[in-house]
């Protein structure tokens, strides 16, 4: 195993390979995100027919991701705070057995491994991605399937003031989360200070919360009642649970390459089963290429070795692959805007 | 790269469209089909234009003044859609919308001479475009006249909600305060006025508990009826404005670093004993924070919002 294998494997990166789902494919329970997502927009004086009309949605049956984003996309318009309280409905959700599953985590930590688990079900826009590190669990979130760029903000918002305000419902109390965004500053963060807390970072390299690990550990009031959801989960139950978005997938197997070297698009594709066209076609309809995708999963290694494992910009560029040190600094650069130096 | 139909204005104008027939129309009148009896008369002096009058040669069409009638008569009749669903019924809107009615309709006859010939002898279709213009334009000035007052009297309403200036983008649709963009433009007219008066934040402790138990309508029920407590409790030179979340933010003129605090205790407590009923009958009673700070401060509006919500947080 490579050194920086064995450095990712420490991170708790790749994660398995799990089955996934395309931004067109209806896996979505209408009565799931589709239900709540109506109830809000009632509430908020929209006219259901023609808020589903616009979306091009049947209500019943199933969802697919566009449609859940098509459905978000007017909602989040509605008001500064659309995306926090919209959030603070989003978990546990009525979602089933995964949502149960949730609910009945004993600390954050469980939670977080749990939602990252089953973010077929749970998180089927962003999904969730647990780290542990320098004494503090992270919770990433990355793409699933895309998203466009003007929601992305927004959902980044729903999904971290979905998790904190779900842990701060379970557990009964505050925690000292520190919020991270992978943005700059907005001219008011206002919103994200009252629904996240104090503690925000702007201009990091990810979307994430954050949190030091015996916070996440210390235990919640149990729910009553056994954990029969998880049993039915672990049997095999609620398969769309464990598939990931197709985005998301595909950066792991890029990850998994990356280890044992530079990736290129062609073995990216036999590693796909599939021809190189097909697979730029493929990105495409998610609304990326390849090399954005690397960049930005390479910006994302180069960022968690320098930060987490305080390795040095030289090691990291020998590791990513890159000739010399001046080359890695130039590609950092360019994926960033900062210098290596600047960011450890 | 991939093209979005959307992005084709034909496509836009459709939508355009299907938004405008989605709108709800005030009745003029008690007429409910207003809008279709207008058509229906129009139709009706188009018939009888065709039935008297000579067509034009096409040569002798004058494109400029086709541009500038028909311009017109779409726009006095985009005016009247745009007031009709916007405005609710009562006398004002009636001189309103019969104001414009009979301006479109006098440009509408204006339009028809361009395209028929009338023997000079008659007068009625001069009678009527001037005649019809006229009586528009006196209306909608009478109708203008009335919807001064009644905004003057709107205005007395919104008095502790908006200060100075109106920006209906900055209302926040649920509990009809301005937002924070809103108070810190107040607040950088009062840094600039070097006045003392006191900025204060307020906040209940557990809202999110609400939100989750009783559902996000009864959650956004109180937060109204929070909005609606403070404006009963505050000067006539005060504002109230929503923060985020929870968060009222406030701002009141002439008081310093003993008043101050003073009224926002009493402000605190005035919130802290609202006994929200939800509809299960479930009573929900929330403590409440407060934090505030006197002005004039060195720093950015938004920076010392940001502070009081960083007490307030922290607290």
């Amino acid at each position: 195993m490579t050194e920086l294998a064995a450095a990712l494997q420490a991170l708790g990166l790749p994660p398995p390979p799990a089955a996934s789902y395309g931004r067109e494919q209806a896996v979505l329970n209408w009565c799931d995100q589709g239900a709540l997502l109506a109830e809000f927009a009632r509430q908020r004086g929209l006219v259901i027919e023609h808020w589903l009309q616009d979306a091009g949605v049947q209500p019943g049956g199933l969802l697919s991701p566009a449609q859940l984003l098509a459905l978000l996309a007017p909602l989040l318009r509605l008001g500064a705070d659309a995306p926090f309280v919209l959030g603070q409905l989003w978990w546990p959700g009525h979602y089933g057995l995964a949502s149960q599953a949730l609910r009945q985590s004993a600390h954050v930590l469980q939670a977080a491994e749990r939602l990252a688990r089953r973010a077929g079900r749970l998180s089927p826009l962003l999904t969730p991605r647990v780290l542990r590190q320098e004494g503090r669990l992270w919770l990433l979130f990355t793409e699933a399937c895309g998203l466009p760029a003007a929601q992305r903000a927004a959902l980044v918002d729903l999904h971290l003031a979905a998790f904190v305000g779900f842990c701060h419902w379970r557990g009964g109390q505050r925690l000292p989360w520190r919020a991270h965004f992978n943005r700059s500053r907005p001219r008011d963060p206002g919103a994200q200070l009252v629904w996240l807390g104090p503690e925000l970072q702007f201009d990091c390299q990810v979307d994430a919360l954050s949190l030091p690990l015996d916070c996440a550990r210390k235990p919640w009031a149990a729910e009553g009642g056994a954990e029969l959801a998880l049993a039915a989960l672990e049997a095999g139950a609620d398969a769309q649970a464990l598939r990931r978005g197709w985005l998301a997938g595909l950066s792991e197997q890029l990850l998994a390459q990356l280890c044992a070297g530079a990736p290129s698009l062609e073995t990216l594709a036999r590693s796909q089963g599939v021809s190189p066209a097909t697979l730029k076609r493929q990105l495409a309809a998610q609304g990326t290429h390849y090399q954005a995708e690397l960049d930005q999963l390479r910006a994302l290694v180069a960022a968690a070795l320098m930060k987490l494992h305080g390795w040095s910009p030289e090691r990291v560029g020998a590791a990513l692959g890159f000739g010399d040190a001046s080359n890695f600094r130039k590609s950092f650069r360019r994926w960033t805007g900062l210098s290596p130096r600047a960011w450890a | 790269m991939t093209v979005s139909l959307r992005s084709f204005p034909a496509l836009r104008w459709r939508r355009g469209l299907q938004q405008l027939a989605r709108l709800d129309y005030a009745p003029v009148l008690g007429l409910r089909r207003f809008g279709h009896g207008l058509l229906l008369v129009a139709a009706g002096l188009a018939l009888l234009f065709a039935l008297t009058g000579q067509p034009r040669p096409l040569a002798s069409w004058h494109g400029m003044d086709l541009l500038s009638e028909g311009g017109l008569c779409g726009l006095l009749a985009l005016w009247l859609a745009q007031l009709r669903s916007s405005r609710p019924p009562g006398p004002v809107s009636n001189r309103l919308f019969l104001g414009l009615a009979a301006w479109l309709l006098g440009a509408w006859v204006d339009l028809l001479d361009e395209f028929w010939l009338l023997p000079k002898a008659w007068w009625w279709d001069n009678a009527l475009e001037s005649g019809l213009t006229l009586a528009g334009i006196v209306l909608l000035t009478w109708g203008l006249q009335g919807w001064r007052q009644e905004q003057l009297a709107l205005n007395e309403q919104l008095r502790r909600r908006e200060r100075d200036w109106r920006d209906h983008r900055r209302l926040d649709p649920v509990t009809r305060l301005a937002d924070a963009v809103y108070m810190s433009q107040c607040v950088s007219q009062q840094l600039q006025r070097a006045e003392p008066a006191w900025l204060l934040m307020l906040g209940f402790e557990a809202f999110e508990q609400v939100l989750r138990e009783a559902g996000l309508a009864e959650a956004e029920a109180l937060l109204d009826s929070a909005a609606r407590l403070l404006c009963l409790n505050l000067g006539r030179q005060d504002l109230v404005c929503r923060y985020a979340g929870d968060r009222f933010v406030l701002l009141l003129p002439g008081l310093d670093e003993t008043s101050g605090p003073a009224l926002e205790r009493t402000l605190a407590q005035a919130l802290a004993a609202l006994s929200h009923a939800d509809a299960q009958g479930r009573r929900w009673q929330l403590a409440v924070r407060s934090s505030g700070l006197a002005l004039p401060a060195p720093g950015q509006p938004e920076e010392l919002m940001l502070e009081l919500a960083r007490r307030l947080a922290s607290a």
